[in-house]
């Protein structure tokens, strides 16, 4: 279960940093109308997951055994 | 509280002897013993049992050998301090001690943590905090604390090994699923990194008891560490507030290499921030409490928004950004096709145009103004040929029948002619017609 979290979580950076290079990329003047659309959509998509992310996160307590 | 007293241990002559010697007045008749009654003590009462209990020669004015531990410096000028004494490396007994201003004012020295020192002094009850306490009247010095040896000569040989070498330090991961926490399981501690956690950015946190103090307490520690290194992303090793006691396991070499050997970075928050233990130097980072370890190992999600509300905005702005330069490059070529710089482009040529025909009619009026003088001076040139000039210097003309006479042989006798002069004419008959070669 926690595995699904941890591949998500470990990307929340990774998307971020995407989502960086989507904005520089639509910034730069050599991108396409057309192609700085797609990015939109797409950094607008990994905005969706982020949030998600940060609302999502949850505690949890788990004690190892001492005999372990 | 109530607190009853057994009174079958009342049965002793120390405090027969300090009942009637320290509250004859209170005592309502010295003949009626408290045994007897079934009324219970207060807590005052039993304080001051002890206290006259304590009051004993063994304890006056005694020289005690001891170490000085958790030495405080009271604003005040009192000193605050622990003598102990260790028995099988760790302490084996303490007794906590107290230097009024007017004694610590006549030291000779300044006490430290670590010190073996000889002090004199009595022991007294402390009601207030039901403690005892020696009361220090003079402090000399004797050898070095051989716990704080121990540690320098563990520091020593933990540093060869390269257990607090800078180039080992590993940063922490920026988003860590799993939390590990090496602590005891219950108190403030594990509490304090709870609530941060969750209130920052609720990970898994996964919990590694282990006892945080004692003689055994460094093995465990070291276990405690070993045993979640391999399931967590960054481990938190805490321990609250304590004497220097308390804190001593975490400078066991124990704890020291099970840090340096964690696969994954270590935080440390033992004890205050002035407590500096070897685990301390070992660790990836040092914290100056557990909830500042909690902080350093998660991010805050609200820290999180913002920087993602800040992208959506950039994101969002981008776009316009690059519609609007569409837009203007539509503009700008629009500009392009408009038939005004064609119409622009002909109205110059007609101007070119127009230039050139006035230039043309100003050569044209200025040379027919030339013309004209020139006119002008052959008109008078001719005129002085004009045969009315000739007329003027006394010529005439003769016209017969319109025509001008050249000749004589143009002329009959009776011919009627037409003489002109240069004022006037007239009608003249010709009578006789004489050939000049005839004569």
């Amino acid at each position: 279960m926690w595995w699904s979290v941890w591949i998500m979580t470990e990307t929340y950076e990774e998307k971020i940093e995407q989502l960086r290079l989507i904005i520089a990329k639509i910034e730069d003047g050599g991108t396409s109308l057309d192609e700085s659309m797609k990015l939109y959509e797409q950094g607008a998509a990994l905005v969706r997951q982020c949030e998600t992310l940060l609302a999502s996160a949850e505690e949890k307590i788990t004690t190892l055994s001492r005999d372990a | 509280m109530i607190i009853l007293i057994d009174m079958r241990f009342v049965h002793n002559i120390s405090l027969m002897d300090w009942f009637y010697r320290t509250e004859p007045s209170e005592a309502q008749e010295p003949n009626e013993l408290p045994v007897v009654t079934d009324t219970p003590l207060t807590v005052r009462e039993i304080s001051g049992i002890i206290e006259s209990l304590l009051d004993d020669r063994q304890l006056q004015d005694i020289r005690v050998q001891g170490e000085v531990t958790n030495y405080k410096y009271h604003s005040r000028g009192h000193r605050y301090f622990s003598l102990s004494e260790k028995g099988g490396g760790s302490t084996a007994a303490v007794i906590k001690c107290v230097m009024w201003r007017s004694d610590a004012d006549r030291l000779s020295f300044a006490p430290e943590d670590g010190m073996e020192v000889v002090v004199t002094g009595s022991v007294r009850v402390y009601p207030p905090q039901g403690s005892y306490q020696l009361q220090v009247k003079t402090m000399t010095r004797g050898g070095a604390g051989e716990k704080y040896l121990l540690i320098e000569r563990w520091k020593k040989e933990l540093a060869a090994e390269g257990c607090f070498a800078a180039e080992r330090k590993r940063p922490l991961p920026s988003f860590p699923l799993r939390v590990g926490v090496v602590t005891s399981e219950t108190g403030a501690v594990i509490h304090d990194i709870r609530t941060v956690i969750a209130h920052r950015y609720p990970v898994e946190i996964v919990i590694s008891p282990t006892a945080v103090q004692g003689e055994k307490a460094h093995g465990e520690i070291a276990r405690a560490i070993a045993r979640v290194a391999g399931q967590v992303d960054v481990v938190i090793v805490a321990r609250g507030g304590g004497s220097f006691e308390d804190l001593f396991p975490f400078n066991h070499p124990d704890v020291v290499r099970a840090i340096a050997a964690c696969p994954v970075p270590v935080v440390s928050a033992i004890g205050h921030e002035v407590d500096v233990t070897l685990a301390d130097l070992a660790a990836d980072m040092r914290a100056p409490t557990p909830s500042a370890a909690a902080e350093l190992v998660v991010p805050d999600r609200k820290d999180l928004r913002l920087v993602l509300r800040d992208l959506r905005c950039r994101l969002g702005a981008s776009l316009l950004t690059r519609i609007s330069r569409a837009q203007n490059e539509i503009a700008d070529l629009r500009d392009r096709l408009r038939p005004q710089r064609f119409c622009r482009k002909i109205g110059e040529k007609r101007q070119a145009v127009a230039d050139l025909s006035d230039r043309l009619e100003r050569s044209f009026v200025t040379r027919i103004e030339r013309d004209r003088l020139l006119l002008a001076e052959m008109k008078t040139a001719l005129d002085g040929r004009s045969p009315r000039a000739v007329l003027a210097r006394g010529y005439c003309v003769a016209e017969k029948d319109g025509i001008v006479v050249k000749s004589v042989d143009a002329l009959r006798e009776d011919d009627r002619l037409n003489l002109r002069f240069y004022d006037g004419r007239s009608r003249v008959v010709v009578e006789r017609v004489d050939h000049d070669g005839n004569l």
